[in-house]
């Protein structure tokens, strides 16, 4: 649900981006909302330029571009890691900018991320990573077992649950990485180069198992160098140079096609 | 509420145990610092006894006239005794002076040259010892005024004056080398523990990231700090009595008739010790977190 303080941009948006193959019709639904973002950063480095971007809830979008197109700065606003130095940040309808340092872990929730170098604890177990997600923000421990067992068996490491990090191959520490950012039931997952550390066979394991959670009903951004991957799912692929989305296409391929 | 207090205290007896290395040499440096602490601040205390104990040392001594009759002398007393700043008056007899000043030849080991005396030339005087060496005023006018009784009183204001410039140097002195002190071991302890937080800099990275909030980051780690400030001052305080009885044997030694004794000592530098171990470990755990947590 989005509560834009004023509307009229929206429409227009909406057909800019969907207007070449709306291959879903956009609903009111929208997990994510940059209007007219640009990020200059301290040191005068203009890393986003009047970026407009809307994702639809359910959506599967895959984010391309050079290294230092602005990627990484995209997914730090949305995780409000940063804030935008004009535009607005709209994730599950809240303007990141207006929240409360209070809030903002409660919007963090929200949002499930994925790394390239996983970011898993190394001295805890498969379970524990899991579990560290939820005993961090509060949740009863009665509740945090059933939680951590569900996810662990849809991405399939049942049998690794009680094995450190160390033991684990590389899909499976990204596959643990992915059930920590689902155990709090996220609307929004954003991997960034999830698959940058790990071989093309594993990394076709783990897209199957980000398409699967999108198939759940959770929206997925996804950043990305791997061409064949996203040349292949013919998703929507929004691309982003020099700070500034050059194209963005339903059903695109890494490159441009025409 | 209760869920997370223990929380916190679960996480942070985790936290210690699972990175024991920096929690040790975080404990480590704990107990030196507060080794170093006590140490300056248990000279302080003996220096301040030391210089409280010369300056009792000061007294106003008045003569007595032979003439006087026991009963004047009474009164005299009596009445000096009765003042606010005076903390005791003994009258000391001739027969006590002499037998004073034998003793005194005695301990310097020269020859008692009293016995050639047919008889006890020394006077009778009162000492009054002052609550406050430096409010003697009043109580030599006092005494100058009895002129049936009094003699003659020795100018005090002098030697008084000499003293307190010289205590109170060796006082400022102490109270500068003690702060000193405690500002060192203020940020060695607050750099050691920052060590600490910062070698987990990647795991509160995780917390922010999957949504803890501040609270839920923070209070682990600032129970952790107690617990270093803790087990740091219970080593330290152990070791202090195990190293008291020689040291305050020592120290009766060194500084002579000292009336310092450890015992006395011990609730206010255990009070000292766990006051600030648990208030530098509580304070360099928040200060070290709160870094990571404002964005």
């Amino acid at each position: 649900m989005i509560a834009l303080p004023d509307r009229p941009a929206a429409p227009s948006l909406r057909q800019r981006l969907f207007g070449r193959t709306p291959a879903r019709v956009p609903t009111d639904r929208s997990v994510v909302v940059l209007r007219d973002v640009t990020k200059r950063y301290p040191n005068g480095k203009i890393a986003l330029h009047e970026v407009d971007l809307v994702v639809p809830e359910g959506d599967f979008v895959f984010l391309v571009g050079p290294s230092g197109a602005g990627k990484s700065t995209l997914i730090k606003l949305l995780i409000r890691d940063e804030l935008p130095t004009w535009g607005e940040v709209y994730v599950d309808g809240q303007n990141l900018a207006r929240l409360s340092r209070r809030q903002v872990p409660r919007v963090r929730r929200k949002i499930g991320i994925v790394f390239q170098d996983f970011k898993l604890l190394p001295s805890k177990s498969v379970f524990e990573n899991v579990a560290f997600a939820l005993e961090v923000t509060g949740v009863p421990r009665r509740r945090i077992r059933p939680a951590v067992e569900q996810v662990l068996s849809l991405v399939g490491l049942t049998e690794q649950a009680g094995q450190l990090p160390s033991q684990l191959s590389g899909g499976e520490q990204q596959r643990t990485a992915i059930a920590r950012a689902l155990v709090h039931d996220p609307r929004l997952i954003i991997a960034d180069e999830p698959t940058g550390n790990l071989d093309p066979l594993i990394s076709w394991e783990i897209l199957q198992l980000l398409l699967r959670i999108n198939e759940l009903g959770v929206t997925v951004v996804m950043a990305t160098h791997n061409a064949e991957v996203v040349t292949a799912l013919r998703r929507r692929v929004v691309a982003l140079d020099e700070g500034r989305i050059i194209r963005d296409e339903v059903g695109g391929a890494y490159h441009r096609e025409d | 509420m209760i869920g997370f207090v223990g929380f916190s205290l679960r996480r942070a007896w985790q936290g210690f145990w699972r990175n024991a290395v920096m929690s040790l040499a975080a404990t480590a440096t704990m107990i030196l610092m507060l080794l170093l602490l006590s140490g300056f601040w248990i000279l302080q205390t003996g220096l301040n006894a030391g210089l409280e104990f010369v300056e009792q040392k000061v007294e106003v001594v008045a003569d007595i006239k032979p003439s006087a009759s026991l009963n004047q002398i009474r009164a005299l007393q009596a009445e000096v005794q009765a003042m606010r700043e005076v903390a005791a008056v003994t009258y000391v007899d001739p027969d006590t002076a002499l037998q004073r000043f034998r003793d005194q030849l005695k301990a310097q080991g020269r020859t008692d040259i009293t016995k050639y005396l047919d008889k006890n030339p020394l006077n009778a005087s009162l000492e009054v010892k002052l609550r406050d060496p430096r409010v003697f005023g009043q109580v030599v006018e006092l005494l100058r005024a009895n002129t049936t009784v009094v003699s003659g009183v020795k100018e005090v204001q002098k030697l008084v004056e000499q003293v307190l410039t010289v205590t109170g140097i060796l006082r400022t002195g102490g109270a500068i080398v003690l702060g000193l002190v405690g500002l060192t071991v203020l940020f060695i302890v607050i750099n050691t523990i920052r060590l600490a937080v910062v070698a987990r800099a990647e795991e509160i990275e995780i917390m922010r990231l999957v949504g803890a909030s501040d609270a839920f980051i923070r209070w682990p780690f600032i129970f952790e700090g107690a617990m270093v400030g803790l087990l740091g001052a219970s080593i330290t305080l152990g070791l202090v009595a195990l190293a008291g009885p020689p040291l305050s044997r020592f120290m009766f030694d060194f500084f002579r008739v000292l009336p310092l004794q450890f015992g006395s000592l011990a609730g206010q530098l255990g009070a000292l010790v766990f006051g600030v171990g648990v208030g530098l470990g509580v304070l360099g755990s928040w200060v070290s977190v709160r870094s990571y947590l404002i964005r």
